[in-house]
């Protein structure tokens, strides 16, 4: 029997669907039949839902790898510049690579490889040459959150950081700061997309599900009602679908901007760190709608890297990556943080949820120390507690409310708006039950990670910007400057240098005080 | 502040006649002036200069041996804004900061004989200088309201226009130490200024005789 959806069925889901998984396709793989549908369908808050056990990580890295942590048939290197094309071809012959692409947004190029081989092992054969800067396996990337299926009275995480007093020295910014969530896309417009959608397979690693063919259906979308606004979102790419229309087909993105920018003071729903921003949704990162689907793309390193480009290019200053995975580093990854900040975008990253899975290194997170203008964000709980999943390292530089529903119940996590999962997640109890999915129906939730503190921590910096603090070396200055010191004093690898502390960065210095 | 005021009664009685035959005069003043204070840096940052107008005036006592005893009072007020100082570089934040100081001194000096039309004088003295802080959006836990003992010394010249007005101009040297704490929780701090003094040149109005 398929378990229920509150015992954990998305425990680990292994997916084994006839999807394409070319990386390198172009756009056109999706039909919009109508950009006009019904306006979103607000069905409240989910605070009496119970609270569903973290997922392991990775839920989703297994979906089509096999449970590989990153892609077959095709590796990333980056040779050194001046390296001449012959000598680039004999080096990739001698890796067994028979093909090779530059994507837009990249520095770096994508080397097929054969399907058999393996992605580790030839990226490091092919860094071991001279004229190679990096080279690496397409590791897949994944959001930073624990979803929990469960208004401003809710959301204690504002008080928590004395966002009242906050605001009145700063009014949530203004519409010349663009924000990137660079994620699983938003909920950010209607549209009616048409799609076939095949039979399927998945596996709890002990039973095997069939999900049968839905056929040709439509599914609807629509913005997030308390997210949308005029003029609201700008530069919408998608790099999942190589299109400009990243639709949210899981949430994370939409909750992760809910907290960055929630419309406030609108007489509905939830409040947003920095309401007044724009939003640039940039989709990087699969769901399991996105690989039922068969999305070209799936959400590795280099796809991040890309869209981490495109949205610094595209005019965003402040970038937000609730994403991470574990594994061997990424100079993809590094180099692009490098060229945001370079590029004058501050960079906010989740440091991680598994803490309770051994406290591996979270990538990109790892890379926040050494990058000025890159902050790694841990989380906390109501109890101003370091949260029980949250990754601890000496690259976590602050801390800011992620929302611990272990101590804090439903209600203690992160309360914002994104859709209703009983609408979404319909292979959740069992194929007997799975029917298409909507995505135009929306609740507001509690969700529980560093993926939900990050966007804390960009809303701020947004504020911060807005304020007059221009260079993202600066912000991340005056963020641990004036953070309130938690756990052992002085910085600390579970704090950082502490919880943010918006109203005394916003208020600076003054001369003698 | 104990220590200020015995140099007070010093200066008091340094300048005080030893024969009650002699006349003593009495004459008020107002002035204004440019002060650049001492905390260049600090004052700049927050105000974009580290100069200032202030406006004052007081009282002068005329004492025997062309000494004198004068009290007096000023003030220096001006808007800016407060910052964020990153790497040497200052980010000017959209919050208003006001900062006001207002010295009130007492000077004991020393009129030197001319036979111009000039008169010189030179003296010294302690004053209590208040300093205040007050930002937008501030709640009395943020604000800055404190006094601090200094010293200074100053020299001018006067010049008689009429039987009961006279002109004077002076520069002043001032320090008062220790007004600004160390922690970077400040811009003083930030620059290690803590000395709240500075260079005052002003012009004065006398009326009396």
């Amino acid at each position: 029997m398929f378990p229920s959806k509150s015992a954990g069925v998305m425990v680990v889901i292994t997916l084994a669907i006839a999807a394409v998984t070319a990386q390198d396709a172009p756009s056109g793989f999706r039909a919009f039949i109508s950009d006009i549908t019904s306006p979103g369908i607000d069905n409240g808050v989910r605070d009496a839902d119970a609270p569903r056990p973290p997922r392991p990580y990775p839920t989703d890295l297994t979906s089509l790898t096999g449970g590989a942590p990153y892609l077959r048939g095709s590796i990333v290197v980056k040779f050194r510049p001046g390296t001449a094309p012959a000598a680039r071809h004999v080096m990739l012959e001698h890796a067994g690579a028979s093909k090779m692409d530059t994507p837009p947004y990249a520095d770096f190029n994508i080397v097929t490889i054969d399907d058999n081989a393996d992605p580790e092992a030839a990226a490091a054969a092919l860094a071991q040459q001279p004229d190679v800067e990096y080279a690496q396996a397409r590791y897949r990337m994944h959001p930073m959150f624990v979803p929990n299926d469960p208004l401003y009275s809710m959301q204690w995480n504002y008080p928590a950081i004395d966002m009242e007093r906050a605001w009145d020295l700063n009014p949530g910014a203004t519409s010349s700061i663009v924000v990137a969530v660079i994620d699983s896309g938003v909920a950010y417009r209607s549209a009616v997309l048409r799609r076939n959608i095949p039979a399927w397979h998945a596996s709890n690693g002990a039973t095997t599900f069939n999900f049968p063919a839905l056929g040709v259906i439509d599914i609807p979308f629509a913005a997030a009602p308390d997210l949308a606004g005029t003029d609201r979102f700008v530069a919408p790419r998608d790099f999942i679908w190589n299109d400009t229309d990243p639709l949210d087909f899981d949430g994370h993105g939409t909750h992760v901007s809910g907290t960055i920018g929630q419309l406030t003071n609108n007489g509905i729903g939830v409040a947003g760190m920095a309401f007044n921003v724009r939003i640039m949704p940039v989709k990087v990162i699969d769901s399991l709608w996105d690989d039922i689907l068969a999305s070209p793309f799936q959400g590795t390193d280099d796809v991040v890297a890309r869209g981490v480009r495109y949205a610094v290019d595209s005019g965003a200053k402040v970038l937000n990556l609730s994403i991470g995975r574990t594994g061997p580093p990424s100079p993809l990854l590094q180099e692009a943080l490098i060229y945001a900040t370079t590029h004058g975008a501050f960079v906010s990253v989740a440091a991680g949820n598994d803490f309770e899975q051994g406290n591996p290194t979270e990538w990109p997170a790892a890379y926040a120390n050494s990058i000025q203008g890159v902050v790694a964000v841990g989380a906390i709980g109501r109890d101003r507690q370091r949260a029980f999943y949250s990754t601890t390292g000496p690259y976590v530089e602050i801390a800011a409310p992620g929302g611990n529903q272990r101590v804090g119940g439903t209600t203690g996590g992160i309360l914002q708006q994104t859709f209703d999962f009983g609408f979404v997640e319909t292979y959740a109890n069992g194929p007997a039950r799975y029917g298409p999915p909507r995505f135009d129906v929306f609740a507001y939730q509690f969700f529980q990670g560093t993926s939900m503190a990050a966007p804390h921590v960009s809303g701020f910096a947004a504020l911060l910007m807005q304020q007059g603090i221009t260079s993202p070396a600066a912000i991340e200055a005056a963020m641990e400057q004036f953070a309130t010191d938690l756990g052992p004093s002085g910085r600390d690898d579970q704090y950082g240098y502490g919880l943010i502390n918006p109203r005394a960065a916003l208020r600076g210095l003054g001369l003698a005080k | 502040m104990t220590r200020a005021w015995i140099v007070a009664a010093v200066l008091l009685a340094v300048a005080a006649p030893s024969d009650a035959q002699h006349q003593f005069s009495i004459r008020g003043f107002g002035d204004a002036g440019l002060t650049v204070f001492t905390a260049t840096q600090s004052f700049k940052a927050i105000l974009g200069k580290p100069s200032g107008p202030i406006f004052g005036g007081g009282v002068e006592v005329g004492l025997p041996k062309h000494l004198f005893f004068s009290v007096g009072g000023s003030r220096f007020r001006r808007t800016g804004h407060r910052v964020f100082v990153f790497n040497s570089q200052v980010f000017t934040l959209d919050v208003a900061d006001t900062v006001t100081v207002t010295p009130l001194e007492l000077t004991a000096g020393y009129r030197f004989r001319s036979s111009g039309f000039i008169i010189p004088y030179a003296g010294g003295g302690v004053g209590w200088h208040k300093y205040e802080e007050t930002s937008a959006h501030s709640t009395a836990a943020d604000d800055v309201k404190t006094t601090h003992t200094g010293y200074h010394v100053l020299a001018g010249a006067e010049v008689p226009v009429q039987r009961w007005l006279a002109a004077a101009v002076d520069a002043q040297w001032s320090s008062v130490p220790h007004a600004f704490g160390d922690a970077a929780t400040s811009v003083a701090g930030v620059y290690h200024e803590h000395n709240l003094g500075g260079f005052t040149l002003r012009a004065k109005i006398i009326v009396g005789r």
